[in-house]
């Protein structure tokens, strides 16, 4: 009988025949409350998943760190879940975007992990602390590997039910174009480009230079 | 998906553990059992670093795999004061382990696994595990699943009976250790009488039994593993440190 492989094997398989997906392509604009209408008209002519109404979201996104002895950089994990609905939660690793100018997409290596919900108490044990955390409510939309979401994002107030406490951070939507792949994909971030171009002059994506920001990622 | 125990197998003194797992092996086919694969589960330690000057033990995460459910990985985070809390996660969690050894660190030397054969009979699963560490052969461990029932409080009889049967030992009406009755907190601050073995059952819950089992194997606690883990043969009272040097799956007795 074939001996059973070990989990790390079937790992090690799925990154060195690169099917693993562990690298985020992303591009992102934004659009006012006024305007977002047409944009969704426009997202419903052009992408796949519009058979019925657009599909919606509401999540929260926690972002905890974890400081590390060797290094200035803490680590950072993303943990999203979805509100009103039963499903797992999700943890994302993210990177620091590579550098590369020439590339029409922001890049960085992005690994996804479905979780129990006991990952917050896990990540607290560990030694994680909060770093913030919102509220994203919107859209989702999809056409072949691309994922654009037209979201908005919403502040926690502490105290208040989270119905009462709609207090959205500005009065636009955020709009994000996404890729993950694995690496060695090379026509993904053209692919984007040319998806983005559609969506003008409605809603200009464009690769966020996190740098001049100066804040996290 | 049912409830499973694990026994430990107590292993007599001239036997080596191939040939148990050999006889075992032939008492289930004759029962009428199918050989049906191989299985592994396995464990690795991750300490954290630095450990704290004060002495108290450091935190540690414990990362499980069990071959029944591939593409999952679990992890129990023993916080050193007791406290556990577990997590069942992708495979791809073992990634972002690495990403995080500047705090915890593998404790390679500990890394333990029981692998073996499984076999099918009935609505029964039983695995029989030969438990290895660095290549050194620490013991047997029998995993019996029923895969018709949740909760062990209903069938424990019936897989006591078919371990009994099987195995030719004798395992004690108690419940296993792991489904014994704990003392919890209540959310309200009061201490409860926990009847562990009227709960659902969750894979989660044969992961943590391995743990408990692996756990003691790394203690070099009583080589016979026990039954119920409790009693020490005054035989084999001395922690032998001779094992490591066994090789193969022969035992040395000290």
């Amino acid at each position: 009988m074939a001996a059973v492989s070990s989990a790390r094997e079937s790992l090690s398989h799925a990154l060195n025949n690169r099917y693993l997906p562990n690298l985020e392509y992303l591009l992102q604009g934004s659009i006012l409350d006024s305007a977002v209408e047409h944009l969704m008209h426009r997202l419903k002519g052009l992408c796949d998943n519009v058979d019925t109404s657009p599909e919606t979201f509401h999540d929260l996104e926690v972002c905890m760190s974890l400081r590390q002895p060797n290094s200035n950089q803490p680590l950072m994990l993303r943990v999203r879940r979805a509100l009103g609905r039963d499903v797992p939660f999700q943890m994302r690793y993210l990177g620091q975007p590579e550098v590369d100018q020439r590339r029409p997409t922001l890049v960085r290596s992005c690994m996804d992990c479905a979780c129990s919900s006991s990952i917050l108490e896990f990540l607290t044990e560990m030694g994680f602390r909060l770093e913030f955390e919102y509220i994203a409510k919107g859209y989702m939309f999809r056409k072949g590997r691309m994922k654009i979401t037209v979201s908005k994002l919403i502040k926690i107030v502490p105290g208040k039910q989270q119905d009462m406490a709609n207090e959205p951070i500005s009065q636009s939507y955020i709009v994000e174009l996404s890729v993950v792949a694995p690496t060695g994909q090379e026509n993904v971030g053209e692919e984007m480009r040319v998806f983005a171009e559609q969506l003008k002059p409605l809603v200009q994506l464009e690769k966020i230079d996190y740098k001049r920001l100066g804040s996290m990622p | 998906m049912g409830v499973t125990v694990l026994q430990p197998y107590p292993m007599p003194e001239n036997k080596s553990g191939a040939h148990i797992i050999d006889y075992l092996s032939k008492r289930l086919l004759s029962l009428g059992a199918t050989h049906a694969g191989q299985f592994l589960v396995d464990c690795e330690t991750f300490i954290s670093s630095p450990q704290p000057h004060n002495g108290t033990p450091g935190r540690a995460v414990h990362v499980l795999h069990n071959s029944e459910y591939p593409a999952s990985t679990f992890s129990i985070m023993d916080s050193g004061t007791g406290k556990q809390v577990s997590l069942v996660a992708d495979s791809i969690f073992d990634l972002l382990m690495l990403k995080m050894t500047n705090t915890f660190t593998s404790k390679k030397q500990t890394k333990i696994e029981s692998r073996g054969a499984r076999f099918e009979y009935g609505d029964f699963v039983i695995k029989l595990g030969s438990v290895t560490m660095m290549e050194h052969f620490k013991g047997i461990l029998i995993e019996i699943e029923y895969k018709s029932c949740m909760i062990l409080a209903y069938c424990w009889e019936m897989i006591r009976e078919m371990l009994q049967g099987f195995l030719n030992i004798n395992v004690g009406k108690d419940f296993p250790s792991y489904f014994a009755p704990q003392t919890i907190m209540t959310p309200m601050g009061q201490q409860q009488m926990h009847a562990k073995h009227n709960d659902m059952y969750e894979p989660t819950d044969t992961v943590k039994q391995y743990l408990e089992q692996f756990t003691n194997y790394r203690k070099h606690v009583s080589m016979h593993g026990g039954l119920g883990g409790q009693q020490q043969q005054p035989v084999h009272m001395s922690p032998s440190p001779v094992m490591g040097a066994a090789g193969g799956l022969g035992m040395i007795r000290p």
